[in-house]
């Protein structure tokens, strides 16, 4: 039996097109069932997420007869009516195999490098495998994948930092203070960036948050989201002696804090550390006020560049991380010619025994 | 046999040697912006302290006591402590990259002590005493506070590299596995308070010492720089403690006196006739 797949994902399709073809979590074992009866698979695994649908499959079939009937249970499962093109792809082994190594690895995935998709995964393979629809070559090839996913995740930097904005400046918050544990973080503005930087804040451990909005209601209704409080706009100056992280979004088209405002705050805080994250279009914080000691100020290129950066870092290792893969899915494909050997010798033996009986 | 033939000089000279191996592997780390997050240098620095250790053990036994009668064996106390302090603090979180930065340091003293002309033996009689338990604890309590004041500039030089970083090189900032500058700030502190106590003790101690005949004690060279050192990191540890000094002022200041220090500690010793009677 070889490992074959068909899918469609971000790379192939528009979001459309894969809720379309989407599976219901509680659907997938019966899906497995029907998929199996029908004879196009010894042994399958449905992977449904938000940007891939794909079915791996061990099949006795040719693999372009496989492919075939496999495009015709997902379009007969989803009662789906158009045309298809160039968005379903289908592999045979040895690139089925290699695929399923690089989706483990995040190698596949929209946001490269992440992990989220090893866990989607698992969760894949454990429900195929609790209802019996898994055997020897998904097993092996599955467990496999996983542990060349953690091998790629401790041996190369396929994963190391930050990939948005909000993500990065929590990383530099903890390059700044000891722990987030006991930071206050005033957020002037309420938009959506400086919003799920808070949330990022907040997830890591920070303290409290203080919003302040020139709508006093919206600053009200963040701040009851993210469970702070809300401050008028005509007195955020009054919080800065308390905080010590401070998001702005405003959009004042003129520097809403300096050097001059910010040198008697600074004061004030008997120069605490001040982390400052301007992601206003135009600028809220003059840049001037990076020179000050104890003020760090991130603007929004700071952040999508370091992010960037990142990005480049984690391309930069793709290389790498496939020749770990090539390495890792060389013992299952010898593994597979020697069972295909096997199978063979097996019914070889089987058939001169059938010859020998109708001989006697 | 081996260690039979070999000196204590010998030791300490293999023990510079590990320094050394420590300061260039200590630039390839910074060069590489600190991202590997390794324990070579740290073993280094650990064989380069047990060498060390083994020099100033040999050179103890020979003198039946505590090894700090002339310039070289005060410094290689001095550095030994360093050494000591640096592995034991290398052990706390994200606190490994301290080594590469103290090896530097290690190793430019270690090479400045082999120098001969400081490893001269006392005229009889004229050798420190230190069957009196308070000239033992002077020697120690100075010693050690100078290298708690070492680590403390070795912390701050931490500091000052990483805050210029996330200022002007943020990249560079978020890739390396150095300490949070908060952190790096605290141990600076903490460190340059537990050199001052020492220092301190060690200075209430030398005072309490018998003088030799006709050597003044208040114009004394050494006297005058010890406490011309006290006040200055009295200066710095009150200014950042109680009157809000900047954290770049005080770490520079740091790591200022400790430069300080170590270029006039020599000088000031062979001009001091209460150290060189």
């Amino acid at each position: 039996m070889s490992v074959v797949v068909i899918g469609l994902s971000h790379r192939t399709s528009p979001v459309e097109l894969r809720e379309r073809f989407a599976f219901a979590e509680g659907k997938i074992p019966d899906a497995l069932k029907s998929l199996r009866n029908a004879g196009v698979a010894g042994e399958a695994v449905i992977l449904s997420t938000c940007n891939r649908v794909e079915i791996y499959a061990a099949t006795p079939l040719e693999p372009t007869k496989a492919f075939g009937e496999l495009k015709n249970f997902l379009v007969s499962h989803h009662a789906y009516d158009a045309a298809l093109g160039d968005e379903l792809y289908t592999l045979a082994e040895p690139h089925s195999l290699r695929h399923l190594f690089k989706v483990a690895c995040g190698l596949d995935s929209m946001v490269l490098g992440e992990t989220e998709i090893l866990g989607q995964l698992k969760t894949a393979y454990d429900m195929a495998l609790k209802h019996g629809h898994t055997g020897a070559r998904l097993n092996k090839a599955f467990q496999r994948a996983f542990h060349t996913a953690k091998h790629v995740r401790t041996h190369t930097n396929i994963q190391r930092g930050s990939v948005s904005v909000a993500s990065v400046a929590v990383e530099l918050a903890e390059k700044i203070f000891n722990s987030l544990g006991d930071r206050e973080v005033l957020v002037i503005g309420a938009g959506d960036t400086s919003e799920k930087t808070a949330r990022a804040l907040l997830s890591r451990g920070a303290k409290s948050i203080i919003v302040t909005n020139r709508s006093f209601d919206r600053a009200q209704a963040l701040a009851a989201e993210l469970g702070g409080r809300a401050v008028s706009f005509d007195n955020w100056a009054g919080e800065f002696e308390k905080v010590d992280i401070v998001i702005s979004s405003t959009s004042a088209p003129h520097h809403i804090l300096d050097c001059a405002k910010l040198e008697p705050l600074m004061k004030a805080r008997r120069q605490r550390s001040l982390l400052l994250i301007d992601i206003a279009v135009p600028r809220d914080v003059d840049p001037a006020v990076n020179a000050l000691d104890n003020v760090y100020l991130y603007n929004v290129d700071d952040l999508q560049s370091i992010a960037n950066d990142y990005l480049k870092l984690r391309q930069e290792e793709i290389a790498l991380c496939e020749a770990i893969i090539a390495e890792k899915v060389k013992p299952l494909l010898a593994a597979k010619s020697s069972i295909d050997f096997a199978d063979e010798r097996r019914l070889h033996f089987s058939h001169l025994r059938k010859s020998a009986q109708s001989a006697d | 046999m081996l260690v039979t033939w070999f000196t204590d000089r010998h030791f300490f000279l293999l023990a510079v040697a590990f320094y050394g191996l420590s300061t260039v592997y200590s630039v390839f780390l910074w060069r590489r912006g600190f991202r590997k997050d390794d324990w070579a240098n740290y073993f280094l620095i650990v064989a380069g302290v047990a060498l060390h250790t083994v020099a100033m053990f040999k050179r103890g036994l020979t003198l039946h006591s505590c090894p700090v009668n002339n310039l070289y064996e005060a410094t290689t106390f001095l550095l030994w402590a360093l050494g000591l302090a640096c592995l034991v603090y290398s052990l706390l979180p994200r606190f490994k990259f301290l080594a590469a930065f103290t090896a530097p340091v290690l190793f430019t003293i270690g090479v400045f002590a082999l120098m001969p002309s400081l490893d001269v033996h006392p005229l009889p009689g004229a050798k420190p005493d230190f069957s009196n338990w308070l000239r033992s604890l002077h020697a120690a309590t100075i010693l050690q506070s100078y290298g708690a004041f070492g680590l403390a500039a070795v912390a701050a030089a931490m500091f000052l590299m990483q805050q210029h970083d996330l200022k002007f090189d943020k990249l560079r900032a978020v890739l390396s596995l150095l300490p949070s500058i908060q952190r790096l700030e605290l141990i600076t502190l903490r460190l340059a308070l537990v050199g001052f106590v020492l220092f301190t003790i060690g200075l209430v101690t030398g005072q309490q010492l018998p003088r030799p005949e006709g050597k003044p004690y208040f114009s004394d060279p050494k006297v005058i720089w010890s406490a011309l050192l006290w006040l200055v990191y009295l200066e710095l540890i009150v200014a950042r403690l109680f009157f809000g000094r900047s954290t770049r002022r005080f770490t520079i200041g740091v790591v200022v006196a400790f430069a300080f220090l170590l270029l006039t500690f020599w000088i000031t010793n062979l001009y001091s006739g209460l150290h060189h009677p």
